[in-house]
């Protein structure tokens, strides 16, 4: 199943009942992740929400992520809009990149309904397996148009190292 | 009878080329609506916001090449467009659309129209 067809399937659930739910989960891998509101999430109260198709306890959504390298480096990029830079928190363990986040709901309040609530909020967390042993303490990271970039130096390999034995 | 609701895909007419649905929030207030999606990866000026008639088009498209001299490892991001249309009610003047664009997140704001929203009437003390 390609990123189109799981992401549109994931948006038409909204409209009809979880109908494939089953399926577009295991389809969608790691991209789908579970966002679980909190009290630092902020959410509206469940009065003030017409949309039926809203679950408050927990919340599914696409983050995109994509792994690039180079001779040098690696890059992961990851798709998490609307965050606040210092609500993330990225460690590398091993050859696993993980990113945790709260994304916190912040609208301006007024006497409002929300007709529709689709968008994720709460905390979440992805996991992404890197292709090649990273120097961690030079990582680097920029978020940008709602999208995080880590850039990771590549650890240098040593080359085995052909030692000559001489007979005596 | 909500101010916006979600029109069927098939009705956007020309291009048929896939594009991924973003996931919106819309919230209804006594004076107009705001409509909120999330659109990662899009920068100003990939953003098209059009009002035809009483459609309220979004359609954008993903700033997210390769980078130079990078091959992918892991790629999940196919799709370069977002596409999405809503139906405005009479009550929105849709001329006084206004929206921004940060983090990857659209917010849209369209006022009702003068005679659709409540109307303070002052009593005079006689």
């Amino acid at each position: 199943m390609k990123m189109h067809d799981i992401k549109h399937g994931f948006g038409s659930l909204w409209d009809t009942v979880a109908e494939g739910w089953t399926r577009l989960r295991e389809s969608a891998g790691s991209a789908l992740t579970r966002f679980r509101p909190g009290e630092a999430a902020n959410l509206p109260p469940r009065g003030e929400i017409d949309d039926v198709g809203y679950l408050p306890s927990h919340t599914w959504a696409m983050i995109g992520g994509d792994v690039f390298e180079d001779d040098r480096r690696v890059m992961v990029r990851l798709e998490v809009p609307g965050m606040d830079r210092k609500d993330f928190h990225i460690e590398v363990l091993g050859d696993t990149l993980t990113v945790r986040g709260e994304k916190r709901f912040e609208r301006e309040s007024s006497e409002g309904r929300w007709r529709m609530l689709q968008c994720a909020y709460g905390s979440f967390h992805r996991s992404v397996p890197l292709p090649a042993a990273v120097r961690s303490e030079d990582a680097r990271a920029t978020y940008r148009d709602g999208v995080l970039r880590i850039e990771l130096p590549k650890a240098e390999v040593r080359k085995p190292r052909t030692v000559e034995v001489k007979l005596a | 009878m909500n101010a916006v609701t979600q029109t069927r895909d098939n009705q956007t007419p020309a291009r048929h080329e896939p594009a991924l649905w973003p996931p919106v929030d819309v919230a209804e207030d006594p004076t107009g609506i705001t409509l909120y999606a999330d659109l990662p990866g899009v920068p100003r000026d990939k953003l098209n916001l059009r009002v035809d008639g009483d459609t309220l088009a979004i359609e954008a498209e993903l700033a997210l090449a390769v980078p130079q001299g990078m091959e992918a490892s892991h790629a999940e991001v196919n799709l370069a467009r977002y596409r999405r249309a809503f139906t405005l009610s009479k009550e929105l003047d849709a001329d006084k659309v206004s929206a921004e664009l940060s983090q990857g997140v659209l917010r849209v704001r369209i006022p009702k129209a003068p005679h659709a929203q409540p109307r303070k009437i002052a009593v005079n003390v006689g």
